[in-house]
């Protein structure tokens, strides 16, 4: 290093090694990780829709007919119905929908409550599998069809046995590769949201904006069903039985006593350092959390011996899970009408419902244990700490129906235009956001869905009407500003 | 013409765009959520532009003044978003210092505001590239392409990509320059940040004549290579005198 001749060049690349390690490189880091499979979801689902049906506003009757579904119940739209007709039947559908819904969500709670949790994990096993078999083989083939691309039946068949074969192992399993199971994760949600876009638009718009207002409601309110499920599950320090999105490995409750594998696997407890900081912006805990777990894993050293160690840090506030939960309900079989899809798909039509989905959960980690762990917290860090089953995960939690109805909205604004994709996709977008941040600020479980949803559907209509005649109109006469 | 033709379009309008992406705000979490918000930021003014507008339209295509009073006050609100940003940026910079000496980090950097503000013009290019030539270029995957009458020997697509490409650059480093500018409060770069935009959009004007897009197309780049320049040159002043200060306090 020769200061006096260096030029000044190479000063600033001296100094940009310490400065790359500042702020811009260690916030934000959690909320990408959230916000990129969400983007991919959406863009994948567009890109179905736009190569199964291509985008073609009013003909109905081309495509394929709508699916019978529990949407559907009531009405059924159709094209040469009044504006008001059609309003009038969407409502009505998307009361019954959502009535259904919060039955259904009521139900898992009561199997819940009853510890039924052996039947509810094997029905989501199961549930599971018949979307990537039965659905995701449906696509597959419309999709196979479309492409003109030859798959006899015997591999294609094989292929999606074991596919789906793999999705149920990765979703409930916890030694499968994070990468593998937030795919299937994605690829779940793609299928249900494509399948739900078929819905007649009218529908689709008003049931969007129902299990929006539902949302708030079941995660917000006193009695609502999904606040009471998590309230539940947090009392037990169980995990959610549920379909959720993780953007960090989770470590599964170790029966064993302390493994330094899971020791090592982002372990968080939050004040080490200094109890202070209870009251701290999300983003201190970022940092804490290194020396947290450098402290933990020094702890655990001391404390190898002991039988049941596990974590605390669920109320340390540090994780903000956003859960949902993903159900299924079963239709009564229907006989669909063959159409294209053909095949052996939708002899039952399954709901993806919502009442998982629609509760996004955004928790952080477990309010119950807040107040036992406030005395630890003031207690100081050598006091051997008390800890129970742990879920180690650093990072936000979505829960799948979030990823569905922000597809679905996004997938019917592809319908219309392509202008109309990317403003909802911005809305969606910043709706998520500033549910991260509200979350960053009450330290609860929040719904997802409300604010996303209600921009999502603003900037659709507003683009629609106002914004698309005025940019057209300007661009094809070639003037831009 | 065919998907690669589409693609191809696609890539001349964000090209650019994707490789400053790629290279640089990809790489920290945080200008990718500045990106964002920027261009939400840009799709509400369009939003607001056109809720204004929407009583006017269709505007006659002969009738060319109309389009320059819609130029005009497009360029003028736009600019006052910039103005919105800036004052946001500003919150969330002494936020983001608040922060850094609570948690004992080095604040934030000069290169690290440099690089928050190209985040930021990336993010208004991004949406006026997508907006303007990526919706409508759908048809371009097809199997023909389109000429307007006015622009009979460029098709249509090619003039809007490279249009876009133009203000995709324009956007970005005015951006950055307007930053500087505000930051050091120098009046002359203030001012030149708003002349420029609103020169090359008037020059789309051009492309209203018959035949005009031959022009216009070309002054427009010409117009993105000298802000290109120009920012260039701030840059490096700006960074070289911060180098100057850091040697001599150490």
């Amino acid at each position: 290093m020769d200061p006096a001749a260096a030029s000044p060049a190479p000063a600033p690349a001296a100094e940009e090694p310490r400065s790359d390690a500042s702020l811009l490189d260690a916030l934000g880091g959690e909320v990408l990780a959230v916000m990129s499979p969400v983007s991919i979801c959406m863009a994948l689902v567009v890109l179905l829709i736009s190569l199964l049906s291509p985008p073609s506003s009013g003909s109905v009757a081309a495509g394929s007919p709508p699916p019978v579904t529990a949407a559907t119940l009531v009405y059924l739209e159709s094209p040469t119905d009044t504006p008001a007709q059609k309003f009038v039947g969407a409502l009505l559908d998307a009361a019954v929908f959502v009535a259904l819904v919060a039955v259904v969500t009521f139900v898992l709670v009561a199997l819940y409550y009853y510890r039924c949790t052996g039947f509810l994990k094997n029905y989501m096993r199961f549930s599971a599998f018949f979307v990537i078999f039965s659905m995701g083989g449906a696509i597959a083939a419309a999709v196979l069809r479309r492409l003109a691309a030859p798959l006899d039946a015997p591999t294609a068949f094989l292929l999606l046995f074991n596919g789906a074969a793999v999705g149920v192992l990765s979703v409930f399993a916890s030694a499968v590769p994070i990468l593998v199971r937030q795919g299937y994760m994605v690829a779940l949600a793609v299928i249900v949201a494509a399948w739900l876009s078929r819905l007649p638009e009218w529908t689709t718009w008003i049931m969007l904006v129902a299990l929006a207002l539902y949302d708030l409601v079941a995660v917000l309110a006193p009695r609502g069903p999904l606040r009471m499920l998590v309230e539940l599950a947090s009392s037990r320090d169980d995990e959610l039985p549920a379909l959720v999105y993780e953007s960090r490995p989770t470590v599964g409750p170790a029966t064993s006593s302390s493994s330094y594998a899971s020791a090592m696997g982002s372990v968080e407890m939050q004040t080490m350092a200094d109890s202070g900081r209870v009251g701290g912006s999300r983003y201190d805990r970022v940092e804490q959390d290194e020396d947290a777990s450098r402290a933990v894993v020094e702890m655990r050293d001391l404390g190898r011996g002991r039988s049941n160690i596990g974590e605390m840090n669920r109320s340390s506030g540090s994780v903000l899970q956003m859960d949902n939960l993903e159900r299924e309900v079963p239709v009564t079989p229907i006989e669909l009408p063959s159409n294209q899809i053909g095949s052996q798909h939708a002899v039952i039509q399954i709901e993806q419902s919502e009442e998982a989905e629609t509760a996004p959960l955004v928790s952080a980690a477990s309010s119950n244990n807040a107040a036992s762990d406030e005395e630890q917290r003031q207690s100081s860090s050598s006091e051997p700490l008390d800890f129970e089953m742990f879920e180690s995960t650093r990072g936000i939690k979505l829960g799948l129906g979030d990823f569905v109805f922000y597809s679905v909205l996004v997938g019917r604004a592809a319908m219309y235009d392509l202008m109309t994709v990317y403003a909802c996709y911005l809305a969606i977008i910043a709706g998520l956001g500033c549910t991260l941040i509200l979350l960053s600020i009450c330290r609860h479980a929040l719904p997802a869905l409300p604010i996303s949803i209600m921009l999502g559907v603003t900037f659709y209509f507003l683009t629609r009407l106002l914004m698309e005649p005025f940019v057209v109109g300007a661009s094809t006469n070639l003037v831009m500003f | 013409m065919t998907v690669a033709a589409g693609l191809g379009y696609a890539l001349i309008a964000l090209g650019p765009a994707f490789s400053l992406f790629a290279g640089v705000v990809a790489r920290k979490p945080f200008l990718v959520l500045t990106l964002l918000s920027s261009t939400l930021f840009w799709l509400i003014s369009l939003i607001v532009l056109s809720g204004i507008w929407r009583g006017f339209l269709p505007i006659k295509s002969g009738t060319w003044w109309a389009y320059a009073i819609l130029i005009i006050t497009s360029v003028a609100l736009q600019e006052g978003t910039r103005l919105v940003f800036w004052r946001l940026y500003k919150k969330m910079e002494e936020m983001l210092d608040a922060f850094a000496d609570r948690i004992s980090k080095p604040r934030l950097s000069l290169t690290d505001k440099m690089l928050i503000s190209l985040a930021g013009g990336l993010g208004h290019g991004v949406a006026h590239a997508v907006f303007f030539c990526l919706s409508l270029l759908t048809p371009a995957f097809g199997r023909a392409t389109f000429y307007v009458e006015r622009c009979s020997k460029m098709p249509f697509f090619l003039a809007s990509a490279l249009i876009a490409l133009g203000f995709l650059v324009i956007h970005t480093f005015s951006m950055i320059i307007a930053f500087n500018a505000y930051d050091e409060k120098k009046k002359c770069d203030q001012i030149v940040v708003p002349v420029v935009h609103l020169a090359a959009a008037v020059m789309t004007l051009v492309n209203l004549a018959p035949g005009g897009c031959l022009i216009g197309t070309p002054l427009l780049l010409v117009m993105a290579a000298l802000t290109l320049q120009y920012c260039w040159r701030v840059a490096c002043r700006r960074l070289t005198e911060h180098q100057h200060r850091q040697l001599n306090n150490n």
